[in-house]
């Protein structure tokens, strides 16, 4: 019997924690100082917790909508490491916890002047008033609760259903069928969820008046190419650890296809939404990339750009780039910062205007996120074989050409 | 040598216990005998609709515009809607050609000839609409960029439609170059079977000499693989820019940022349905079950649910967006096109569009022959009032009511939408006959990985365990 366990090492774990410290340090920290502090400073300690933990919260979840894209599609490569987006994904609740109670305090606890989300309290504001049957703290919350709750649910039915598989008789294909079946659920949920309400709610609603229709699919796009380096990433670690012996430079070309494809898939939307209300040149509308690419955020703006499009485009294109793991890791670790950027382009300017800060605070509670995301995934990756020895497509996945 | 092993999880793609020599037999079959009765039925009906078609053109070009229903407010009518619907049925094509491809999705070889042939005729309908729709049509080449002796007369690059001649004239060459390059070894398998003298030097001409060396088909990967690379990005931005006609404008109902990805996603959807259309009928008269299996056709029940469903996404968020944004232009106008005088459009556009794919989520509709072929007919029905929804029932209720309108075409519009069904299956059963409707070369490239004969001999290596399998891929040859 084929056995790869994975022990967390000690260095990780210390990794991890004293990362999650740093964080619980920067929210103390920013409790003390940005909270009693003038109006935009308090705006600045809820807009960081908002960008990252539904940053940290979209790109998880991306491993789940990748496990059932993979499943709906009878996708064989993927198989040699799922157990890192089933541990991934199964860590979604996690993340879900964390963006719940920071939404939650920002819709309910702050008062009468929102400073994050001025539907709140519409003070007169005609369109706000006419949105209010969609933007209230109600249905805010359901949606809310709902999305996390069912996102969360499937994350850890898919690790389970993929771990009894494990000890199902050799080539019984009845669980197979069953994760086909709840993989075609979950697009629907996620369709309705990711696709649309959830990122309205949760980042266009902070620029309560503008609207774009493209607005969920680009965040979409956004979290589901960081998802794929992030699941790259722990690839890459527990090869380098020793495990997963059966991933090799052919699996890893996938992934490096799938993170240049989806970044030019990225900038496609990027694009999309972009021109298209630059050349219409609505006032409603050309006011949210306004600020963003002329005003405060404008080195953000082309950064953003740079990391997401130009670095990709360039490094990804060649193939023996997506066959080194230097390069492949380098690049990962640039799409998952690019795109941090770009959830920090979309949820700064509203609230803070031209005071945006990218200092001790920003990089504190980042560190804690990414803490969080080390010793949970650890953990879980820890607690089962690497290896799915009864995964019908297994054999397909060791003899695997790119 | 690599093992040849799939998944036992996976159906075979081609049935029958055929051997090589068997693909070639079945497929050049239909080329090498008299076609049927059938046949010259079809060919002769497509070339009367045609030739309607071509009437109905002259008449518009003779008397002028003005026979059409066309109006001042409601400027395009069926003439771009049948382009936009035509452009869309092109996509499936370099879809399943190209991004299958790399995808390294088994199943497209059995289907992507048919599709790729396809996708050339829709785009040469697509384009005769833009073209007799500019009215004086012997002006027609003032929109392409040439130095000219008209002074300063030149295109203009800033209009989304200038850009669409671009973009169709690329991706109509790419995708022609794409579909032919795989022909050829297809070609010369034709030549070297052949009887008559005619067919060997008019074959051997097509095949450009080939001869099937390793240097030939070296050759011919490294062409599909750069084809494919280039192909990719113009299915996503054909219409792309088909959309931009729309939504670089400032008019409620077109002015989306969602259209972008959402057109390419409608085209993909009316691209399989018709490929379905058309296969079905194909597999049945050509006897090509063993090769276009039901597994083919559930597959691409699956990408018509799929880009079903996302397309519904679009559909209902324009709706949410357009009260949303609290304009109250953009509220009117969805207003006027849910409940106004063509509501009935908007509601066959929701019913074939969204309702009717769902169907598929259950297996048996998808592997359902009859019930596959009658639901890619309401799909395209169900695409073509998309466009026509999102033309006129844009364009009806304009900014001033003393504008408002109704429009309904004339016989000539009319006619030439006919026409245009003439063109393209008048090309299909010229194809269908002297073009080996399945790639020969490129089925026997999956035939030892997903032929049924060979998938049995592989249920030895499906028993084994993972050692023992890894022992003998190791030791392969």
């Amino acid at each position: 019997m084929i056995t790869d366990r994975f022990e967390v090492p000690s260095r990780l774990r210390t990794t991890g924690i004293v990362l999650l410290l740093i964080g619980v340090l920067a929210l103390v920290g920013g409790f003390a100082t940005l909270l009693p502090g003038a109006e935009h400073d308090q705006a600045r300690f809820w807009t960081v917790l908002l960008q990252n933990s539904v940053f940290f919260l979209f790109v998880s979840a991306a491993s789940i909508f990748i496990q059932a894209a993979a499943g709906l599609a009878q996708g064989g490569w993927i198989v040699a490491y799922r157990r890192v987006p089933e541990a991934i994904g199964a860590n979604v609740w996690v993340f879900g916890l964390i963006a719940l109670i920071v939404l939650f305090s920002i819709v309910f606890g702050l008062g009468e002047h929102n400073p994050i989300y001025h539907w709140v309290h519409p003070h007169g504001d005609k369109v706000l008033e006419g949105k209010s049957s969609f933007l209230n703290k109600g249905m805010f919350a359901g949606f809310s609760i709902v999305t996390v709750g069912l996102w969360s649910w499937f994350g850890i039915k898919f690790r389970s259903m993929s771990l009894a598989q494990d000890r199902a008789p050799r080539n019984s294909t009845k669980i197979y069928w069953k994760m086909v079946a709840m993989s075609g659920a979950f697009l629907f949920v996620y369709a309705l969820s990711m696709m649309s309400t959830t990122p309205w709610y949760w980042i266009m609603s902070i620029d309560a008046h503008w609207y774009s229709t493209l607005f969920s699919w680009y965040v979409f796009a956004s979290s589901f190419v960081s998802g794929m380096a992030l699941i790259l990433l722990w690839t890459v670690y527990l090869k380098n650890r020793g495990n997963l012996e059966f991933v090799t430079k052919e699996h890893m070309h996938d992934l490096g296809k799938f993170m240049f494809a989806f970044s030019i898939f990225w900038t496609y939307l990027w694009f999309a939404q972009f021109m298209l209300i630059w050349y219409a040149n609505i006032p409603e509308e050309t006011t949210y990339f306004k600020i963003r690419m002329q005003g405060p955020y404008a080195f953000f703006f082309w950064a953003n750009l740079i990391l997401n499009f130009v670095l990709p485009i360039l490094i990804l294109m060649a193939r023996p780039s997506k066959r080194n793991y230097f390069t492949i890791v380098f690049m990962a670790m640039t799409i998952i910062f690019g795109h941090w950027i770009d959830f920090y382009v979309m949820t700064m300017p509203g609230p803070l205007q031209q005071h945006w800060h990218l200092d001790w605070y920003e990089l504190g509670i980042v560190c804690g996120f990414i803490g969080i995301m080390i010793l949970t995934v650890s953990k879980t990756l820890a607690k089962a074989d690497l290896v799915p020895v009864n995964n019908p497509f297994l054999k397909e996945t060791l003899i695997h050409i790119s | 040598m690599h093992l040849k092993y799939e998944s036992f999880v996976r159906e075979p793609l081609i049935n029958g216990n055929k051997t090589y020599a068997q693909v070639t037999e079945d497929i050049c079959r239909p080329i090498e005998q008299k076609p049927t009765r059938l046949w010259y039925m079809g060919f002769i009906f497509s070339l009367l609709l045609l030739g309607f078609g071509a009437f109905s053109v002259t008449w518009e070009v003779y008397w002028g515009i003005g026979t059409w229903g066309i109006n001042r407010t409601v400027g395009w009518g069926w003439d771009i809607t049948n382009f936009v619907w035509w452009v869309g049925i092109g996509h499936a094509g370099t879809l399943i050609s190209a991004i299958l491809l790399l995808f390294r999705q088994g199943w497209r070889t059995g289907v992507n000839r048919a599709a790729e042939a396809m996708t050339i005729f829709a785009v040469m309908c697509a384009g005769q609409f833009p073209i007799f729709h500019m009215g004086r049509v012997w002006n027609a080449f003032y929109v392409l960029p040439l130095p000219n002796t008209r002074g300063a007369l030149w295109p203009n690059f800033n209009s989304a439609l200038l850009w669409d001649v671009f973009a169709i004239s690329t991706y109509f060459t790419v995708s022609l170059l794409f579909w032919y390059s795989g022909l050829v070894p297809d070609f010369a398998t034709i030549r070297d079977r052949a009887k008559t003298k005619l067919r060997k030097k008019l074959y051997g001409v097509a095949s450009f000499g080939w001869t099937g060396t390793a240097k030939n088909w070296q050759r011919f990967e490294a062409l599909s693989l750069v084809l494919a690379g280039l192909s990719t990005p113009l299915v996503l931005s054909v219409h792309t820019i088909v959309s931009f006609d729309f939504a670089t404008s400032v008019i409620p109902g077109w002015h989306a940022t969602i259209f972008p990805p959402y057109f390419v996603a409608g085209a993909v959807f009316s691209g399989f349905a018709m490929v379905n259309t058309l296969l079905v009928l194909v597999r049945k008269i050509f006897r090509l079950e063993d090769y276009i299996t039901i597994g083919h056709i559930e597959a691409m029940n699956k990408v018509i649910v799929l880009t079903g469903s996302i397309v519904g996404v679009a559909y209902l968020t324009e709706l949410f967006m357009a009260w949303y944004s609290q304009v109250v232009y953009e509220q009117e106008a969805f207003k006027w096109r849910v409940l106004g005088p063509y509501w009935w459009s908007y509601w066959a556009m929701m019913a074939c569009n969204v309702v009717s794919p769902q169907f598929f989520w259950f297996k048996k509709l998808r592997r359902n022959i009859v019930f596959t072929f009658l639901l890619s007919i309401v799909v395209n029905i169900g695409m073509w009032f998309e466009r026509f929804v999102i033309i006129v029932t844009s364009l009806y209720r304009d900014y001033l009511p003393s504008s408002w309108t109704y429009y309904s075409p004339t016989w000539t519009e009319m006619g030439f939408y006919i026409g245009t069904f003439g063109l393209f299956f008048t090309c299909f059963f010229l194809f269908a006959k002297y073009f080996p409707v399945v790639a020969i070369a490129e089925i026997k490239f999956t035939l030892k990985t997903s032929g049924d004969n060979y998938k049995r001999e592989m249920q030895a290596l499906d028993e084994k365990t993972v050692e023992e399998f890894i022992h003998v891929a190791e030791h392969a040859h």
